[in-house]
């Protein structure tokens, strides 16, 4: 914990500079009191000081037992990875596949791969669950989702 | 007699059929989503946001708080039975709850439970009746100084009571309204942080924001750690989960200390429900005559916890319709939704849309009596649920998720935001900074901003008029000492150590 949050405290500090500095490009005031550049420029003003104030204090810290790590190990982020990434590859193919398949190929990913369920249970959940999802917002809510070029 | 009136108009809206329909469905899926571990009301509500956008707000709101504090209900299920708290607010509940489950008194657990949480939840609601129009007629007078002071105090007072690490707390409660400053600035109409970005015009979408912060960050945080879960044997018919008398004496004045108490700090900014669980749990254990039993199996153990979660959940409602000042995560995702929907929670939506605030108080009353039915007689069913394993429900959550955010604007951008914030908020957990705070900030940032820019405006630029005004004087104040308070306990602690080596 204690060189997480060192270096969240140096990350934090960085971003509270390129905040301040583009808040300053910003007009500080307006014809009447402040303007649009005055409170982010404070709030970065302030952000860099708690920031500073968290890397000194965990600094002062006596660093905590080894092994208790903040970032998962191997095993812990080989599902969380794959669960983002297979998320961002969902968001980027959703208009080209179409929401009905799109989603499903998502759920089927994300029970059969990242969660190792049985194949057979994997098909009908990621199946119901498109279907379910494309009558609860396509049918009930009124909401145009993605088609693919397909038609579905 | 005004009350009265008003509470009538409440009635005609909430027992309309869809009103009736939509709380019914909230309080089942707050029970759900109460009984299911892994997923918490916050996420359940930021959820429901984009579900509920096509209904109207009084409907949509009565079905987001039915979620809020059927939760509450559901939670202790899951804690009784395979001693998970459901939400961190039935987390006292395992302590007694399991124990009285592992010695074949799970029945009287789970029926005290529902007993406990609807008698404090129904009079929540007969406080906020009573109390939220008087508040809100003070509110009334409130200035833009008055308001930044609220707003400050709300900030500094969840920051403060949430998590471990108040400096993270702080820390997570500005970045929320750094965030908040994004898109065009609402009183000079400039450009602030778009980088010419169409859709960063408005600013981040909350929803986008408050799903990936809760509901995405939280499928990965379980991700890591899948969860262990040891179920109690038991038989659940409904002749088994009515309490015995001497249960019923143990419990009525528990039940009753920790309503009042679970209300009182549910109305506090920052403070929620799962403060009120562990401060009425703490508070039994004191008052008690035989304090060395609890967590052991005792019932009170079960009934002042539940109470108090339940009455604080109510409590929380009345900062959020009275000065439009959310006390916790869910609130302020609560209030995120009204003002989707075009309602400004404050003292005037008492006056400009009582049909609404009557509406939605009124439906609490029908709601809690509808959970009670729920989760007496069919509490055999939602703990069957529980055999449900988490892995089918992860990539629910997860599609549900992106296909709502979609769904609010029709725009993939809107998605990446949720993907962006998801990611944000797992390293938040992973960090240990608290996530309500920065939902908070980012609700509360437009207003904090207005209110802070006219009130300096008002004064030329002097900061004193945070001082000169009687309430917003004492507000500020109040922020300061909260804020200040670890630091000053420090200090004096220090001071007193050093006089006591003085003087051997």
């Amino acid at each position: 914990m204690r060189r997480a949050d060192q270096v969240t405290g140096i990350v934090l500090f960085v971003f509270s500079l390129v905040l301040m500095e583009g808040s300053r490009r910003l007009p500080p005031s307006a014809t009447f009191g402040p303007g649009a550049g005055f409170l982010p420029f404070w709030l970065g003003a302030l952000m860099a000081a708690l920031s500073l104030v968290l890397l000194v204090t965990a600094s002062r810290r006596p660093a905590g037992p080894p092994g208790r790590a903040v970032l998962p190990g191997r095993e812990a982020l080989i599902p969380v990875g794959a669960t983002v990434g297979s998320l961002a590859v969902y968001i980027l193919l959703l208009e080209r596949l179409g929401f009905l398949l799109a989603t499903a190929l998502l759920t089927a990913f994300l029970l059969g791969v990242v969660e190792r369920e049985r194949w057979g249970t994997t098909l009908a959940v990621a199946v119901l669950n498109a279907i379910g999802l494309y009558l609860v917002f396509r049918v009930l809510l009124g909401v145009s989702l993605p088609k693919n070029p397909l038609g579905f | 007699m005004e009350i009265f009136h008003n509470i009538l108009l409440g009635f005609q809206v909430a027992l309309s059929w869809q009103n009736l329909l939509f709380c019914f469905v909230g309080v089942t899926l707050g029970t759900l989503i109460g009984v299911l571990p892994g997923i918490g009301p916050v996420t359940g509500v930021a959820i429901l946001i984009p579900i509920t956008f096509g209904l109207n707000a009084t409907t949509a709101i009565i079905t987001m708080a039915g979620v809020y504090y059927g939760a509450m209900y559901g939670g202790s299920t899951t804690s009784i039975l395979i001693n998970v708290p459901g939400e961190s607010s039935s987390v006292m509940t395992t302590l007694d709850g399991y124990q009285m489950a592992r010695k074949g008194r799970a029945g009287p657990a789970l029926g005290m439970a529902a007993f406990s949480s609807f008698i404090a939840g129904t009079l929540a609601v007969i406080l906020l009746t009573f109390i939220a129009p008087p508040l809100a007629g003070v509110a009334l007078s409130f200035g833009p100084p008055e308001y930044f002071a609220l707003t400050f105090m709300g900030l500094t007072l969840v920051t403060s009571l949430s998590g471990e690490s108040m400096l993270k707390g702080i820390m997570s409660g500005v970045f929320g309204l750094i965030v908040a400053c994004v898109g065009v600035d609402a009183i000079s109409g400039e450009e602030r942080f778009t980088f010419g970005n169409i859709y960063l015009l408005d600013g981040f979408g909350f929803i986008g924001v408050a799903v990936g912060l809760f509901a995405v960050a939280e499928v990965l945080v379980n991700l890591e750690a899948p969860m262990q879960q040891v179920f109690v044997r038991t038989s659940l018919s409904l002749r088994t989960l009515f309490p015995n008398l001497q249960d019923w004496k143990d419990s009525l004045g528990p039940i009753g200390r920790s309503s009042l108490l679970g209300f009182f700090i549910g109305v506090l900014p920052g403070a929620g429900a799962t403060i009120a669980s562990f401060m009425s749990y703490a508070m039994e254990k004191k008052l008690s005559k035989h304090p060395e039993k609890f967590g052991t199996g005792v019932i009170e153990g079960v009934a002042a916890p539940e109470g108090a979660n339940n009455a604080a959940a109510g409590g929380a409602m009345v900062p959020l319709l009275t000065l439009g000042i959310p006390g916790s995560g869910t609130t302020a995702v609560l209030l995120g939704a009204l003002l989707i929907h075009g309602l400004r929670p404050g003292p005037l939506l008492f006056q400009s849309n009582p049909d609404f605030v009557w509406g939605v108080i009124a439906s609490m009353y029908i709601g809690n009596v509808m959970l009670l039915v729920l989760n007496l007689p069919l509490v055999g069913i939602w703990a069957s649920l529980l055999r449900v394993p988490y892995r089918i429900l992860m990539p629910l959550i997860v599609t549900i998720s992106a296909v709502g955010v979609f769904a609010t604007d029709n725009n993939v951008f809107d998605m990446w935001v949720m993907f962006a914030f998801g990611i944000i908020g797992y390293l938040m957990r992973k960090l240990e900074f608290p996530a309500a705070p920065a939902v908070l900030g980012l609700v509360l940032g437009p207003m904090v901003e207005r209110s802070l820019r006219q009130s300096l405006t008002i004064s030329h630029g002097d900061l004193s008029i945070f001082f000169t005004r009687p309430i917003s004087a004492v507000l500020t104040m109040g922020a300061l000492l909260s804020l200040f308070a670890p630091v000053i306990r420090a200090a004096w602690q220090s001071h007193r150590k050093r006089g006591a080596q003085a003087q051997p």
